[in-house]
């Protein structure tokens, strides 16, 4: 013992060191770590499946100018917009491009009675309980939430879905409000003056007396 | 623990025997509501292995950050073809039913995308009137039991239903042949036109089948009563309580255990309520109540919810219902002997009553009844009829239902005679459709042993069970059984009559998961009949019995559940005045004959169903299980139960052992002491110890059938000793206890008399405020800020329960369950007070004083039933201390809880004064609560953090409702007023409200909501109508009513939380008016003088300024 008894342990001497790396190193990882949480890949913005079957909405609802609720037919009445059954799209398919390849798995489910499989692009946690028709009735358009789908060759997701970009809506929905007539047509725009736009937003506000809850029971069951 | 001197305090109100003495063990469940808490399932042999497998699930984690996607891909699978008017999402409904010991009850069941998810009542059946019981919400989650029989086995090899049906086309001709010699069949009770039906084709062909019918829980006595009083006759009588001021039940369980049981508490609840609908305020109208007497051996729900009470043994109980028929038939040539022997073997307080209960009867002629349960001598039950003719109740409150011979089978006689041709070779094929005889026949039948006699079984039965099992070791060397997997209710066409007779119909739902077929099915097959589909076969009995064939009056009748226009008629028979001298000479003869069997001498058992596994078919339900019994709050097992003067004679504690012994046959079980219980008396629970290898069953409780035998179905006389050691049960009784800060145990007991506030229908009209009169609210200063957010809202939702109304059936409790999602927890974690039940009834006792003054167990006065569930209080004190906001409030009142946001630190269940909160301690719905071995306590299996979060046990996540979040470990969770219904009725009303032209929508700048679109699911299930749901800014609502009623309290008001849910204080309707609250006036310190000065209507107030 002796004297050595008030000396520092050897392995302290690396104490210091370490603690100097940590502090460098937390800065850049607490940087790293908020810009992820909201990047792209977290939000999943853009996220851009391939589907079993190469179905175009800038050709159907674009070009073609078919209604959404032509296939997404429930999107007044209940939570989903379901998406259709194979016999809406064999509707058309069993006379136009009856024979294409592409729609091979659309005429096998149509026999088999199976589903076609399509992958989940706008995907809210489980916890999170959004109604189509609680929006759509009061005209807040499908463009809002998911873009521009009539000019979408394949279907990606247009917005950040995250909790915070919900509130913003809720929070002052004004531009966001039109006629409810209007809601499925995605380009349109409000002609006329500034002022104009913000008596007409504000005539459908106070119509429908839109006044969105900011509650957590609203959307967390 | 008989008696206990407690000075300070006045109330008389206790949780539990543990709580009257006080001990250690309740004083714990008081100050921690959760406790033994650091013993957890992780022990230190395993916390390396687990920190282990955390250690690499989190290098995992990280490595997996570079993957493309945060969460799992998630598929879309559209419908091929939708059916018309199907919308993805939204549920659909169908009238269906199911049948329990043959009776029908009209149900609702909720399909979300095919999977039916929740069963109620009927609304348009006019005994379901939209309420159900515990069974029959519970009766959803059977068919998502991962245990049910899968497949059909021959000779105890995998075989399958087609092989099965050809071996019935072959047999079939072979039957008519023999002319049906050989052929027998048993099954369980079934009022089934359509199996009655394809019987009668079946008996015409062959004659000298034999045809027996076996239910444990039948009615045999009352048959064989009503045989008697009505010159041969079988009726059913059919009880209006709702026109009965008088009613007087002799040991009949009418509120809990009762085929009508629905029917006689919605009754009954009406009268309770001393209000007239319509002025629900004015005490004017508040004069009349009816008056419930109760005689009884064991402590039921009736007699719980009784005005006067008496614990009688069964030779007294015979006494007093000859005593009172004697006087009802005064000019009977035995009466006057009978009523001077009765009178010399009843005790004083016993006669007093009765002379009330005459005189009260005499009163209230054609508007009274009086019932006769199981357990006595049948001429007492034919009594019964007499004293209600000569009351002139018959066609007002008591109207009697003739009942075809088919459905007036008398069970043990033909089980007995069944069994004897079985054992003397005059059965080679027994069909066994449903039931379980094997498990529960009278022991000392030798069912089991006359299989061995039998070459051929044919075993239709949802499980692979005891019947089953006995047969594979009662098998002859030549045998050619089958079992077929039988459909479950929501899998299969079915018919039967609900308790009055009407033609009610049984929808599938869904596809048999396993392929199963239901009994008509197979019965139609062995008779060889030219249709076996169920449909096919119940749309001919209704066809035949409607006269109706095309496909629109089908429809129509399927949307509806049931055909009112083929409601039998009701009769008015008369009672034989032979059958009364008979039961009058019968009594006087016995207590002649052998005086001593009033004395307390011997042990008496009498066999219960306790509410929860009916006869034991309920017993692999983990709802049902779980669900704690109301009066002994016990799940997961039975006991033997007793009062404490018989515990203290046996020198016996809960959970300490006995062995009861009935003849030669004996059973060892644990002793649970419940108050107020005859003398030497033991009641046993049926339907537990079942022995087949179900997941939750296995291990629960002792089975009772094997000391019950065909001459004492309902009670026995017994020997009773202690034996060794003791077993450990799970009761509730003593969690979330609200105490007084700083008192301890005593704390709890201070303010019972505060939470459940009870007064006699006297009291009530001299001082129809009482209710707020009970409790002293200080000052009404906050700490906090007036929650201003939720002023302004376009609603408030709130809720009212009737005590009055609420009998503590507990069907609030399972339909809770079903609706949201709520885990089981298993035995062991019940234990620890971890039981997850949003909604709980609390059960009080409240105790007499003995001849020092002091508490004395041994008088049980009343017993008090209270639900409790979350408050939703506008000052939340849970919101004060989540430190994440996870739990807030809405503008609309409703305290939430953010299931995603919640990090599990408790503070808010530490902090909140009602102990509604509810942690999920494990990932409970992904794990199965199992017994690793049996024997052991029900327990987290330990591979749980490994292999069995890789399989959440799909088929039980089948019956989830997906309208609300499953939640996950470390997640705390409550009552949400059913948020989710809220949410979809607003929605709808908004919905239907934009399509409305532009004038309407100006007209109003508030959407409405009819009162009454929104029913929380324990309001929807309650037959009493105790539970009211709706909004306060809605001045016209029931539930704004409610509120601002005399009767109406806040539990906890002195807090100041501002509750949303307002309890009306239970009235009772003693003989002498006493008031309930004797007590009330001592123990409060400095506020002694509180009873005698007079308070103006905002009690507190008065207070703050003084």
């Amino acid at each position: 013992m002796g004297r050595y008894h008030y000396v520092f342990p050897r392995w302290t001497n690396f104490i210091l060191p370490t603690v100097l790396i940590i502090g460098a190193v937390a800065p850049i990882y607490v940087v790293y770590l908020v810009a992820y949480g909201f990047s792209t890949e977290t939000t999943d913005v853009g996220y851009m499946p391939t589907q079993p079957v190469p179905f175009s909405h800038a050709l159907h609802a674009g070009e073609l100018g078919m209604d959404c609720r032509y296939c997404h037919n429930t999107v007044e009445k209940a939570a989903h917009a379901a998406i259709p059954p194979t016999q809406t799209c064999m509707n058309c398919h069993t006379q136009i491009h009856a024979e294409s390849v592409k729609l091979a798995p659309v005429r096998e489910s149509y026999e088999t009675g199976n589903s076609v499989l399509w992958r989940r692009i706008h995907d809210l946690p489980d916890y999170a309980y959004f109604n189509h028709a609680a929006h759509v009735n009061r005209g807040v358009s499908c463009v809002s939430c998911h873009g521009r789908v009539d000019r979408m060759e394949v279907v990606y997701q247009h917005e950040r879905l995250s909790m915070s970009w919900c509130l913003e809506c809720h929070r002052n929905p004004t531009d966001h409000v039109r006629d409810p007539d209007e809601v499925t047509n995605l380009g349109w725009t409000f002609e006329g003056t500034k002022d104009e736009k913000r008596q007409y937003h504000e005539y459908w506000i106070e119509l429908h007396q839109i006044n969105p809850s900011q509650d957590c029971s609203t959307c967390h069951r | 623990m008989s008696s206990v001197n407690d000075t300070t305090t006045g109330r008389a109100y206790w949780r539990s025997l543990d709580d009257l003495a006080d001990t250690p063990e309740f004083r714990e469940f008081v100050h921690n509501e959760f406790p033994s808490s650091a013993t957890e399932l992780v022990t230190d042999a395993d916390r390396r292995q687990f920190l282990k497998i955390m250690g690499a699930s989190l290098a995992l984690a990280g490595m997996g950050l570079t993957g493309c996607r945060r969460w799992p891909e998630e598929y879309i699978a559209p419908y091929a073809q939708r059916p018309v008017d199907r919308i993805p999402g939204v549920p659909e409904y169908y009238a269906t039913s199911y049948e329990r010991g043959g009776v029908a009850y009209s149900l609702l069941a909720t399909s979300h995308e095919g999977r039916p998810t929740k069963v109620d009542g009927n609304p348009d059946h006019p005994i379901a009137q939209g309420a159900s019981d515990a069974y029959a919400q519970a009766s959803v989650l059977d068919l998502y039991d991962p245990d049910r029989s899968r497949l059909v086995l021959r000779n105890g090899e995998v075989s399958n239903a087609d092989t099965f049906a050809a071996w019935c086309a072959d047999q079939a001709p072979r039957f008519r042949q023999a002319s049906g010699a050989g052929l027998a069949v048993l099954s369980e009770a079934s009022s089934s036109p359509t199996i009655m039906a394809i019987r009668a084709r079946l008996s015409q062909s062959c004659q000298q089948m034999t045809w027996a019918e076996y239910e444990a829980i039948n009615n045999d006595d009352e048959m064989t009563a009503s045989r008697r009083a009505f010159a041969g006759n079988a009726y059913r009588p059919r009880v209006n309580l709702h026109d009965a001021d008088v009613i007087v039940s002799f040991g009949d369980d009418v509120l809990d255990n009762h085929p009508d049981s629905m029917e006689m508490v919605r009754g009954f609840a009406k009268n309770r309520r001393a209000m007239d609908p319509d002025h629900p305020n004015d005490t004017s109208h508040a004069k009349k109540m009816n008056r419930l007497y109760v005689f009884e051996s064991g402590l039921s729900l009736t007699g719980a919810n009784a005005d006067e009470r008496h614990a009688l043994r069964g030779a007294q109980l015979a006494a007093a219902i000859t005593w009172l028929a004697a006087k009802l038939a005064p000019n009977d040539a035995m009466s006057s002997s009978a009523i001077a022997t009765a009178e010399s073997v009843l005790a004083d307080d016993v006669k007093a009553t009765l002379g009330h209960a005459f005189e009260d009867l005499q009163a209230a002629q054609g508007r009274s009844v009086v019932l006769v349960g199981r357990g006595v001598p049948v001429p007492m039950m034919a009594l019964a009829h007499m004293m209600n003719e000569r009351l002139g109740n018959v066609g007002s409150t008591i109207v009697y239902r003739p009942l075809p011979p088919a459905l007036a089978t008398d069970h043990v006689g033909s089980l007995r005679d069944l069994v004897s041709r079985m054992n003397t070779g005059q059965v080679d094929t027994l069909v066994l459709l449903g039931g379980n005889p094997s498990y529960t026949a009278p022991i000392d039948i030798g069912f089991n042993e006359a299989l061995k006699n039998v070459r051929r079984v044919v075993h239709v039965s949802d499980y692979v069970d005891e019947t089953y099992l006995a047969r594979e070791a009662n098998a002859p060397s030549d045998r050619d059984d089958w079992h077929v997997n039988r459909a479950h209710y929501l899998e299969c066409w079915g018919d039967g009559l609900s308790a009055d007779g009407t033609y009610t119909l049984q929808q599938p739902l869904i596809q048999p998961l396993f392929n199963g077929k239901s009994t008509l099915e197979v019965l139609a097959m062995l008779a060889g009949d030219e249709m076996t589909a169920g449909q096919d076969l119940v749309r001919r009995t209704y066809t035949e019995m409607a006269g109706e064939s095309d496909d629109k009056a089908w429809r129509s009748v399927l949307h509806d559940g049931f055909v009112s226009d083929l409601t039998p008629q009701t009769d008015i028979p008369s009672v034989q005045s032979g059958a009364v001298r008979e039961a009058l000479t019968t009594f006087v003869s016995s207590v002649q004959g052998n005086p001593d069997s009033f004395d307390d001498n011997g042990w008496e058992v009498i066999f219960a169903l306790d509410g929860k596994m009916y006869d034991g078919r309920y017993a692999n339900n983990g709802w049902m299980q779980e669900v704690p019994q109301t009066i002994s709050k016990l799940t997961w097992d039975n006991a033997a139960l007793m009062s404490v003067a018989s515990a203290k004679e046996l020198d016996v504690d809960n959970s300490d052992l006995i062995t009861v012994t009935i003849g030669d046959r004996s059973v060892e079980l644990p002793v649970l002491i419940i108050p107020g219980m005859a003398a030497k008396t033991i009641e046993l629970p049926l339907g537990y110890g079942r022995t087949f290898p179900g997941r939750i069953c296995t291990g629960s409780g002792r089975n009772t059938y094997v000391v019950r035998s065909a001459t004492g179905m309902w009670r026995a006389s017994a020997n009773v000793s202690r034996s060794q050691g003791t077993y450990a049960l799970a009761t509730t009784q003593d969690h979330h206890a609200i105490d007084v800060e700083g008192a301890g145990g005593k704390g709890a007991q201070r303010r019972i008399g505060m939470l459940v506030r009870e007064g006699s229908l006297d009291e009530y009209k001299r001082d129809p405020k009482f209710a707020k009169h009970r409790a002293h609210v200080v000052h009404r200063l906050s700490l906090w800020d007036d929650n201003h957010g939720i002023k302004d809202a376009k609603h408030a939702w709130a809720m009212a329960i009737d005590l009055s109304a609420c009998i503590g059936c507990s069907a609030c409790v399972v339909a809770c369950q079903a609706e949201n999602n709520i885990a089981i927890v298993g035995k062991d974690q019940v234990m620890r007070g971890r039981e997850m039940h949003w909604l709980r009834i609390d059960r009080y006792y409240r105790f007499g004083k003995d001849e020092n003054g002091d508490w004395d167990a041994n008088k049980l006065e009343v017993v008090a039933l209270q639900p409790v569930s979350c408050m939703h209080c506008e000052n939340a004190p849970c919101e004060q201390v989540c430190p994440v906001a996870a739990t807030v409030h809405d503008e609309e009142g409703l305290n939430v809880m953010v299931y995603n946001r919640c990090i599990g630190t408790r503070y808010c269940s530490n902090n909140c004064p009602y102990k509604v909160r509810r942690f999920n301690y494990f990932d409970y719905h992904r794990r199965d609560a199992h017994r690793e071995q049996p024997g052991t306590l029900l327990q987290v299996d330990p591979t749980y953090y490994t292999d069995k979060q890789a399989d959440p046990g799909v088929l039980k996540s089948m019956q989830f409702n997906p309208e609300v979040t499953v939640r996950m470990r470390g997640v705390m969770e409550k009552c949400t007023y059913c948020v989710q219904r809220i949410q979809k009725a607003k929605i709808d009303a908004k919905n239907a409200w934009t399509k409305e032209s532009e004038d309407a929508k100006r007209t109003t700048d508030r959407i409405p909501i009819p009162d009454g679109t929104i029913k929380t699911a324990c309001g929807q299930a309650c037959s009493a109508d105790a539970i009211v749901f709706g909004d306060l800014n809605d001045p016209d609502s029931r539930v704004a009513k409610l509120h601002k009623h005399d009767r109406a309290y806040e539990m906890l008001e002195e807090l100041n939380v501002n509750a949303r849910t307002k309890y009306l204080a239970r009235l009772r309707n003693p003989v002498d008016g006493k008031s309930i609250d004797e007590g009330h006036g001592h123990g409060h310190g400095e506020h002694d003088d509180h009873g005698d000065h007079d308070h103006g209507d905002d009690h507190g107030e008065g207070h703050g300024h003084a």
